[in-house]
């Protein structure tokens, strides 16, 4: 634990210095530049919103274009860290080649590129907020929290994910698929309460409801994404019972992961 | 008490290809039918490699391509980790192991001085401190807010160079960055690193081709050959042995490739070509400025009423060396059909050391082609004297006399092979 506090810090101006370089040379030759940061979930927004009064989503008392704005803020945040973190190793090939530091450094200026992004989408929250006249409370402290679980939760997959992506490519092959079902058993579209109501209250699969309810939250998404709506919108505290079985799945693999890229570290050189 | 401590140092690498599903699935079938897999077999790139380098001192590595020399210095760097021994350096290391790692092309060159300082583990006031001293280096003033895509090549190389270079360790890996950029920026760099070397004190590891430069900068010198550390001791001694091993191989890979190049209309097979020795037997190496003896034994298809038979020689670059053609001697010379033999001779074949090969064109009056060959037979060509060091400096050797101060002075040779110098 300490080496790794030790390495983190030893390394934060690499790390940041590679965030910047990141962000930067993603927007350098675009005309529309950071603004893309910015298109990405208002149009996914826009979308699901059209889709949505095609099918009919429950939304509560919350207007549907914010509550979906705020399920996607933190579900891009995780899936955009994660695909990039996966993919950091073999995308810096040169420099693993030519030179030694820490590796995990990677996966985590990945996560930290995309910390920026975030912030930027905070901006149109704030708009959204304005125009639908909602009035942030107290609780909206939580939201550091929520995102330092978030990024845990990317890394997870970034650190064991980079380094079998070294050996084998299939991982980054594959993970735009993942993620994009994982969406898709993550309240995103629809909010959390839908499948409480269903499962818990309605009890819709008979004795096999709690069991699936709980298989549901272990997806750390599903706790995540509520709790961000919950201290964002509804002016509620986390629901930390749909956050307790996907934390309980991360602080065991969060460190298995770390563990596995770190012996891993060593071959990427001769590997990839 | 050692600086860089390297024990034991063992690096294998699989060979071959990753493999992939068809592959497995193949192996797991053939498993069943009760066949045995061949395993990959190992490849030691570095085999049980020791040695220790005090602070301070100036070490170069020397060795032909695929010694292992830059798998040594990746282990050094911490890049790559060994299969058995260990690595212990005290001390900061800056591996200049390729400059320009990492510089990014759409960056302007002051947005890739700030991050390729950092990669190379600088801080940011570090590099604050030294920018304008990096971009002076580099002669870059005026195209440092430009994006690196469009530098020329050259200016990319002496940018980095420049960062590179003022990375404040305490061990400095260096790998073939010496020569970059036109003369007077290669020049510009040299000084440099022998500024760096020379007068602060620091420990580096240099890796080179260019022998001259290692003999010149390092006080030692480890020669690497297989992966395994086969000399080292000071930079005179090793070097010399490695210019003496790097002749032997050159040689004994001429004659393996030098494959010969025929064309030709059937009219002549040639039987046999041979170099001859003053006393007629059959060689394949002569001395510097001996007479040259080449013997083609041939056969004629059918009478010819006038024959023209060119020999020559070339080196196995292809570079001509020698031609000379019997039509100045022999105009129109008929020959019958059936076996003949000629001898080219050249009476003293002033040539420096090397390889050289065999050329024959066999024309007919009309001067069609008959036939036409090259590399046809390779023989070598070895120095009088020990003069290794400049073999590949020259390609005839001259008698050379020198006037030194008024003073005459001509190399004379002994009837034991050595050479003095005579007034």
């Amino acid at each position: 634990m300490l080496t790794i506090a030790k390495n983190l810090y030893d390394y934060r101006e690499l790390m940041a210095t590679l965030a910047w370089k990141n962000v930067t040379l993603r927007y350098k030759q675009a005309y529309l530049g950071i603004a893309w940061a910015i298109l990405k979930p208002v149009m996914l927004m826009l979308i699901f919103t059209l889709v949505k009064s095609f099918v009919g989503i429950e939304s509560g008392d919350i207007p549907y274009p914010i509550l979906v704005f705020a399920a996607l803020m933190p579900w891009t945040f995780f899936q955009e860290s994660t695909s990039e973190g996966v993919t950091s190793v073999v995308g810096n090939t040169a420099l693993i080649k030519k030179i030694y530091f820490p590796r995990e450094i990677f996966p985590i200026t990945s996560v930290l590129t995309k910390l920026v992004e975030l912030g930027i989408s905070f901006v149109i929250l704030a708009g959204l907020m304005v125009w639908y006249q909602m009035m942030p409370s107290i609780y909206i402290l939580w939201v550091p929290l929520i995102i330092a679980y978030t990024i845990l939760a990317a890394l997870t997959i970034a650190f064991a994910g980079a380094a079998i992506n070294v050996y084998y490519r299939d991982v980054g092959a594959a993970l735009p698929v993942m993620l994009s079902l994982l969406m898709y058993i993550s309240p995103v579209i629809y909010p959390l309460q839908l499948v409480k109501d269903k499962l818990l209250v309605q009890q819709a699969a008979g004795e096999w409801s709690d069991t699936l309810y709980t298989l549901y939250t272990l997806n750390p998404l599903a706790g995540i994404i509520d709790a961000f709506q919950n201290v964002v919108l509804r002016g509620a505290p986390p629901d930390l019972n749909a956050m307790i079985p996907g934390a309980i799945m991360i602080v065991i693999l969060l460190p298995l992961s770390y563990l596995y890229f770190k012996r891993a570290e060593s071959y990427f050189a001769d590997v990839i | 008490m050692p600086v860089i401590e390297v024990s034991h140092l063992t690096k294998e690498y699989r060979l071959g290809a990753m493999q992939g599903l068809k592959q497995t699935l193949l192996n797991a079938g053939a498993r069943l039918m009760g066949k045995t897999i061949p395993e990959r077999p190992l490849f030691k790139a570095l085999d049980d490699v020791s040695f220790a380098i005090e602070p301070g001192e100036v070490v170069g590595i020397i060795g032909h391509n695929g010694a292992g020399k830059s798998t040594l210095l990746k282990m050094l760097a911490k890049i790559s980790t060994p299969t058995r021994g260990s690595v212990m350096a005290n001390g900061r290391i800056a591996p200049l192991i390729e400059v320009g790692a990492g510089f990014v092309p759409d960056f302007t060159g002051r947005e890739n001085v700030y991050l390729n300082g950092a990669i190379l583990g600088m801080s940011k006031q570090e590099i604050d401190r030294k920018f304008d001293e990096i971009v002076d280096f580099a002669e870059m003033a005026e195209f440092i807010d430009t994006p690196v895509k469009r530098y020329s090549s050259g200016m990319q190389v002496k940018l980095a160079f420049a960062v590179a270079t003022s990375i404040e360790a305490e061990i400095l890996i260096v790998d073939e960055v010496l020569a970059v950029g036109d003369l007077a920026f290669q020049r510009k760099c040299f000084d440099r690193m022998e500024d760096i070397i020379k007068n602060q004190g620091r420990t580096v590891l240099l890796v080179s081709h260019n022998i001259r430069q290692v003999e010149r900068i390092c006080s030692r010198v480890i020669l690497m050959d297989h992966g395994k550390a086969i000399a080292d001791g000071t930079a005179t001694e090793v070097c010399e042995l490695f210019y003496q091993q790097s002749n032997s191989k050159i040689e004994a890979q001429a004659h393996q490739a030098a494959v010969a190049k025929v064309s030709g209309s059937g009219e002549v097979t040639i039987d046999s070509i041979d170099i001859l020795d003053d006393h007629g037997h059959a060689v394949s190496e002569i001395e510097s400025g001996e007479r040259l003896r080449i013997r083609v034994r041939f056969t004629l298809l059918h009478d010819l009423a006038g024959l023209e038979i060119v020999a020559g020689t070339h080196r196995t670059d292809f570079v001509y060396i020698s031609s000379a053609s019997t039509h100045d001697f022999l105009p129109n010379m008929p020959f019958s059909r059936g076996a003949h033999e000629i001898e080219y001779i050249v009476p003293s074949f002033p040539l420096a050391a090397g390889t050289y090969s065999v050329r024959l064109v066999f024309l007919d009056k009309n001067w069609r082609h008959l036939f036409n060959g090259e590399s046809l037979k390779t023989f070598t060509v070895k120095a009088k004297r020990l003069e290794s060091m400049n073999s590949q400096w020259k390609m005839v050797d001259l008698p050379t006399e020198f006037l030194v101060d008024g003073q005459h002075y001509a190399l004379q040779q002994k009837t034991d092979g050595a050479c003095c110098a005579v007034k």
